[in-house]
């Protein structure tokens, strides 16, 4: 019976090690055939990717930091009273104010969605939480000066700041007929302090204790920041904006390719106008608009740090909604003015 | 629709009706046919060769849509498409002054697949005044500036006055001007200020000494001189090669790839398909079609200045010559259509008359301004209205113990602005302005290298 289950382990331990050892050879004997000029792209493409990943990462991690940061010292320093007073619970009030609250934190799409979480915990309502989720990246300070900055204090800003609000506070008014918050959010650990032991902190204790929290989310929505941008480099890597590019005319399929751009690019906010002032002249205002509108709500990564706060049908939502709002306001530009 | 909450329901139902409204969005959009916009300045006030832009809302077959367009009163000129949904307009003569244009993209259809233009567009132009730009300096500054010829604005400022400019060019349809400063490294860099007063680098030429800017007539590229920085601070730079920057393409490198062939001064025939340069070393000036890298050399020991006829299949340019009575600068011709060169005029002159400036007017093949000395001792210099088919002409600025250099027409061939200075006095350079039919040329204001901006 003994030696049986030895040769069965055995077998176990073998099996994995003869599959592994196939493939390394049949990958060696395939590269073997492959021509040289393949290594050579190849290489290349790495290089790509690796540049463009690290251009994602190191261009969100700040904000991340930043977001984690702000959350922290909400976890310290705001308590649930506070929460309620500021914020009206009735769907409307809450959505605008929710929305309009984008314009106090500077956070771009990385670092809201931490902040987001920790002010749903302290019970900022459904519909107000997901419309500043979707609005402090554009509404923020910083994003607002470097639109201007590239666009002017024009048309541009305007509408892009003008529908930012618009279809935030409408995705935050669908959330809000969700009366129960855990049918949307997903739970999460290690949230709960006790607000009476925070109440008794000296004020350098509650300092300290937000930079751990701080700590312990940036790691964490670091994770999830790393994947995004890995996959985003990846679709960037392979799929060229070129290809998009010369497919990118007409005032529908203009206004797609814009949206595609914006997830597959997955730009920082604060940096996306300067990106997008490149396309005026190749692309139509309204095409350039969506990108502006749901790039900062919506894009590879900011859809995988979604996902750890939000269940999946929610998620779903929080794309689909900008999504086709932002692809009916770049149409109806694009027909009103070509 | 157990499995379906609140949230789902309402989520969908905004998703469909945005679907929705998306699909009658298109509807009627392609109901409304194509739709054009033109990029025109405000007020439609245009420059003498604006490039004239229209915007399709969507691709459109370009002999379809050229067949639509119409200019009134007619002007001849050449279609560019930018991409399938922008035609660009660049006529061959500049637009009149005083006229109104009307531009109709008339109702029909603009492609294969039957989308068409529903109702006649149209937009009104006008040309708007040209103005001159002009360098001043004082108080330790130097920058572009620009006056308006009938005094409606004051003048205003071009170029960032933290910049320390040391020459210029405006472009054809004066839209920007190019020019070079100083950098902090030594070098000389380009810069490019627009009609509306913003400055920005265009090439950052580090050590390197980019200097002489000539704009092409299309506005595309700029023709420059590059002196390469030497290899360490205390050795001298090298010798002037002739560098060319496509703004369109962004690409910058020497025009010439042979290092031993040096240039400076270059200079665009009007239709921009030639550029000529200087070679001080060799004493040359060299021709070349950028198209297709034909070269022509034309000996000359003055190093300019030289001018193209208005068809640009001409070139006057200045040399001088060992004759029976001393020195003689002559005026030399070049017919590019015949290959030949000849002296047009100084070769029998009875005195030196060092003809220092050359402008060929831009409308007329029969009007060339001469530069040259007044005669006898007068150290005076005096404008030369020529006349290259009879080789006679008239004194156009001639005032004693005046100077006149550099003289530049515009672009209808009606007027030239030049510069002139006093040669007893202060040190004040002026320009001035002639204008065709008026017997004395108008001092207009204080400055150095007037240039149209039109």
């Amino acid at each position: 019976m003994f030696s049986v289950q030895t040769t069965n382990s055995s077998k176990r331990l073998s099996r994995p090690l003869v599959v592994a050892v196939i493939i390394i050879v049949l990958i060696l004997v395939a590269s073997s055939m492959l021509p040289i000029i393949f290594f050579t792209w190849l290489w290349d493409r790495l290089n790509i990717f690796a540049t463009v990943f690290l251009g994602i990462f190191v261009e969100a991690v700040p904000y991340l930091l930043l977001g984690t940061l702000a959350s922290g010292l909400v976890e310290m320093f705001l308590d649930r009273d506070q929460m309620s007073r500021w914020i009206s619970h009735r769907p409307i009030p809450a959505a605008v104010t929710g929305a309009l609250m984008g314009m106090v934190f500077p956070v771009c799409e990385c670092g809201v969605v931490p902040l987001t979480r920790r002010l749903f915990h302290k019970g900022l309502p459904l519909s107000a939480g997901v419309a500043f989720l979707l609005a402090a990246p554009v509404l923020n300070p910083i994003v607002i000066l470097s639109t201007a900055a590239a666009f002017g204090w024009k048309a541009m800003l305007l509408w892009r700041v003008g529908l930012s609000l618009v279809i935030a506070v409408v995705v935050g008014l669908v959330f809000s007929v969700e009366k129960d918050a855990s049918n949307v959010l997903r739970p999460v650990l290690d949230m709960a302090h006790d607000h009476h032991h925070e109440e008794s902190k000296s004020f350098v204790e509650k300092i300290r204790a937000a930079f751990v929290i701080t700590a312990d989310e940036f790691f964490e929505m670091g994770r999830y920041l790393i994947v995004g941008a890995l996959l985003a480099a990846g679709l960037q890597t392979f799929i060229p904006q070129s290809a998009l590019l010369t497919i990118g005319s007409g005032p529908v399929l203009s206004v797609l390719v814009m949206l595609g751009l914006a997830i597959l690019l997955s730009i920082c906010s604060t940096v996306d106008a300067f990106v997008a002032l490149g396309f005026v002249g190749t692309f139509s205002f309204g095409s350039v608009l969506s990108f502006l509108v749901f790039g900062p709500m919506v894009d590879i990564k900011s859809i995988i740090m979604y996902a750890q706060v939000f269940k999946k049908r929610s998620v779903a939502y929080l794309v689909l909604i900008p999504f086709v709002m932002s692809l009916l306001s770049g149409i109806i530009f694009n027909y009103l003015s070509p | 629709m157990k499995n379906f909450s609140t949230l789902d329901k309402t989520a969908s139902a905004v998703i469909l009706f945005c679907t929705a409204l998306i699909g009658l969005v298109v509807f009627l959009g392609t109901q409304a046919g194509v739709r054009v916009k033109a990029n025109l300045p405000e007020r439609g006030l245009i420059g003498p060769y604006q490039v004239v832009t229209l915007i399709f809302s969507e691709s459109v077959d370009p002999q379809m849509a050229e067949s639509l367009f119409d200019i009134q009163p007619k002007i001849d000129g050449t279609f560019r498409w930018a991409d399938s949904q922008t035609m660009q307009f660049a006529s061959l003569q500049p637009f009149e002054l005083g006229t109104a244009y009307k531009l109709t993209l008339r109702s029909g259809l603009l492609s294969q697949n039957d989308h068409e233009l529903k109702t006649d567009q149209s937009w009104e132009m006008h040309v708007r005044e040209p103005e001159i730009a002009y360098l001043k300096s004082g108080d330790g500054q130097s920058g572009v500036w620009t006056m308006s010829l009938n005094n409606t604005n004051p003048p205003r400022q071009l170029t960032d006055p933290s910049l320390k400019v040391i020459d210029f060019d405006a472009s054809r349809d004066g839209e920007f001007v190019i020019f070079i400063v100083q950098n902090q490294a030594g070098g000389i860099d380009l810069w490019r200020a627009t009609r509306d007063g913003v400055s920005s680098i265009l090439l950052d030429c580090g050590l390197d000494r980019c200097t002489s800017p000539s704009i092409s007539p299309d506005g595309t590229r700029v023709a420059y001189s590059r002196e390469i920085a030497g290899p360490s601070i205390d050795l001298p730079y090298g010798s002037p090669r002739i560098w060319m920057l496509d703004m369109s393409e962004a690409k910058d490198g020497p025009v010439y790839q042979d290092q031993q062939v040096l240039g400076y001064h270059p200079q665009w025939s009007p239709d921009g398909m030639q550029l000529a340069s200087y070679d001080g070393l060799a004493d040359q000036i060299r021709l070349l079609n950028v198209d297709s890298g034909q070269q022509f050399i034309f000996q000359s020991q003055t190093g300019g200045p030289m001018t193209w006829s208005p068809d640009g299949t001409k070139f006057l340019f200045t040399d001088v010559e060992q004759s029976e009575g001393g020195v003689r600068t002559r005026v030399r011709m070049a017919d590019l259509t015949i290959n030949k060169t000849f002296t047009l005029t100084g070769s029998e002159d009875d005195m030196d008359y060092g003809y220092n400036s050359l402008a060929w007017s831009p409308e007329d093949d029969e009007s060339v301004l001469l530069g040259m000395r007044a005669g006898g001792d007068d150290p005076s210099q005096v404008f030369w209205l020529f006349n290259p088919g009879r080789l006679d002409g008239v004194i156009v600025a001639g005032q004693p113990e005046y100077a006149y250099t550099s003289p530049h027409w515009d672009v209808w061939g009606g007027a030239f602005v030049f510069q002139q200075f006093k040669l007893k006095g202060p040190y004040k350079p002026e320009i001035g302005l002639w204008k065709q039919g008026s017997a004395e040329p108008l001092v207009v204001g204080e400055g150095l290298m007037p240039r149209w901006l039109p």
